[in-house]
């Protein structure tokens, strides 16, 4: 097998511009990773007849850009046109989508080739990937432990070198925890950068497409690729059109770092903490200032996403009725039968949790009483991120406050999912951008993440600041199972 | 303090949800979801906070569509993932009682 997408992108396009590979090469090298790889679970369906389809036809076309040509993964929650998209749930294993998401039309326009439909957590709600109905990702560092999620698939794909791109989506760590678990590079961009119409709902005023790769300029490429208003969703901003690649390699002395006291609270492992402590004293030594500060209600964030996510999951749910699309009772008697047997046998038990807590949450004086108070206290929490980016560059902390874990941990506590996301949540919360950056490995060979958070809108200094300490760092991220034979 | 929630408690969180709720089932909700609505009612707890509410981390005006008619989708291809139709008509069960 041809280890073409071992290259970094750049080279990958000059040998297509070159004509010394054809996407058709890139396409067939893809399905053999895939093949290699399957029984890390990462993909619930391929997408190779077309795939090999829009290859051919590319043959045809001037490569007029970076990502031409090139393989990519999407999330099973990306609808993409005559391509099932599930969900990893029971109740959407037939569905077709009718339409692309806005992220997939740029990807097409591109002319990115899409290989598959990633596996995740069901619906979107877990940190393990474990509720997807199509069982669990493993983690390509270590066959046994998590992949971490919701978007586990796409981090294992892109981990394992299966594609050099996936997408994620990110509603309370979803993207990045993954990624952190897995040794990619993971982008949550600002709320609102990246058009969410496509995106099937799980918390809308959480949810966020993005980027997950295996450095950071590729990270910065793709998420060039994806942005932009969308008049499909009016939560989409309008903002000038920029290159997110445009800082990486500026001198970053002079820099101000900020990092939380919470995030290097006793609830981080000490290893991880000792791995935040010695990038600290590289940004130290490169010039930059680093100072511990304090951001309101973070240790209340957690809570409030329990609050905020769940009840807007049963609101966004709601619409699984057993009538237009989506898993159906057989023969029922009436109406009623219809709408709760099709929703009984069609989620799973988390989503059933999820839905069942938010609808209470949303109910008559609840509504006030949890939902209200908690979207006031979020106010308060970006308040407080927004007031600390008046004086700091960048926000930073350890992404997980531990590195993955095994498989067959089945804590008994359903809280259990939501600690996981202790240190991302308060992002998803302030709307803000943030990335999970790979740097070094736990005593057994885990990965272990850095989180850097930004302002609103300025993905492109964490991407300044992420480079730096990936060139810095110089890790080798390819996970020890891959064959690395070029 | 109760572990868990009551039986009807929880048929009246699943009737909320529309969700169906098996009898073998029953047991592990009533502890799951006493124990999230008892994590939940901690935010009772959190003060100091300002009033305004935050529904979604975007200051954008509202912007409204042009006002065209514009054929987004086609009725065969909406059909295709209808579990139950008869020609262009979406099925359901009766919903008047005799």
């Amino acid at each position: 097998m041809s280890r073409y997408l071992d290259k970094s992108i750049i080279e990958i396009n000059k040998m297509l511009k070159e004509k010394v590979i054809k996407p058709i090469d890139l396409v067939e090298e893809a399905f053999a990773r895939i093949e290699e790889n399957e029984n890390l679970n990462a993909f619930i369906t391929l997408n190779k007849e077309e795939a090999i389809e829009t290859a051919k036809k590319l043959e045809n076309l001037e490569v007029d850009n970076i990502l031409f040509g090139i393989p990519i993964a999407i999330k099973d929650n990306i609808l993409t046109k005559d391509l099932r998209t599930t969900c990893a749930s029971h109740m959407l294993d037939n569905f077709i989508p009718i339409y692309d998401a806005t992220v997939i039309s740029k990807l097409k326009e591109k002319h990115m080739i899409i290989v598959g439909k990633t596996n995740m957590d069901e619906f979107a709600m877990g940190s393990t990937s474990k509720t997807s109905y199509f069982g669990a990702p493993h983690n390509p560092w270590n066959y046994n432990k998590i992949s971490g999620g919701s978007s586990g698939g796409s981090a294992v794909c892109v981990s394992s070198r299966i594609t050099p791109f996936a997408l994620g989506s990110d509603t309370g760590g979803s993207i990045r925890q993954p990624a952190s678990y897995c040794g990619v590079v993971g982008m949550k961009p600002t709320y609102g950068r990246v058009s969410r119409y496509g995106l099937v709902a799980f918390a809308s005023s959480l949810d966020q497409i993005g980027p997950l790769t295996r450095n950071v300029y590729e990270n910065a490429v793709l998420l060039n690729a994806i942005v932009g208003m969308d008049n499909n969703d009016l939560t989409s901003a309008n903002k000038k059109e920029e290159d997110f690649t445009r800082k990486i390699g500026e001198d970053i002395s002079g820099m101000k770092i900020a990092i939380p006291n919470y995030f290097m609270s006793d609830i981080v492992s000490d290893e991880i903490r000792e791995k935040i402590r010695s990038i600290i004293d590289i940004l130290k030594q490169s010039g930059c200032t680093v100072d511990y500060i304090d951001i309101k209600y973070l240790e209340n964030a957690v809570l409030l996403y329990q609050i905020i996510a769940m009840g807007e999951a049963s609101s966004n749910l709601a619409r699984y009725d057993g009538i237009r699309y989506g898993h159906s009772k057989e023969n029922p008697k009436d109406i009623d039968e219809l709408y709760y047997g099709s929703r009984e046998e069609g989620f799973g038990d988390e989503v059933k949790r999820r839905i069942m807590v938010g609808s209470y949450i949303l109910s008559g004086d609840n509504a006030k009483i949890y939902y209200d108070k908690a979207m006031s206290i979020r106010s308060d929490i970006r308040t407080s991120f927004l007031e600390a980016f008046k004086k700091y560059d960048l926000i930073i902390g350890p992404t997980t406050t531990t590195t993955a874990y095994g498989l067959d941990v089945e804590d008994p506590n359903p809280l259990k999912s939501f600690m996981d996301d202790v240190l991302v949540i308060p992002v998803n919360m302030a709307g803000l951008p943030g990335l999970n950056i790979p740097i070094g490995f736990s005593k057994d060979n885990l990965p272990i993440g850095m989180h850097i958070i930004g302002n609103d809108f300025d993905e492109a200094t964490i991407y300044k600041l992420a480079s730096y300490i990936e060139k810095k760092l110089n890790l080798d991220l390819t996970p020890k199972g891959c064959d690395k034979s070029v | 303090m109760e572990d868990r929630l009551s039986k009807e408690e929880v048929l009246h969180v699943a009737y909320l949800a529309k969700i169906k709720i098996k009898d073998n089932e029953m047991e592990k909700y009533q502890i799951e979801l006493k124990t999230i609505l008892d994590s939940i009612k901690k935010i009772k707890e959190v003060t100091g906070y300002d009033d305004e509410i935050l529904i979604a981390p975007f200051s954008e005006d509202a912007r409204l569509r042009d006002d065209v008619n514009k054929s987004n989708v086609i009725v065969k291809d909406i059909l295709k993932n209808v579990p139950r139709h008869s020609g262009n008509y979406i099925e359901v069960p009766v919903v008047i009682n005799e």
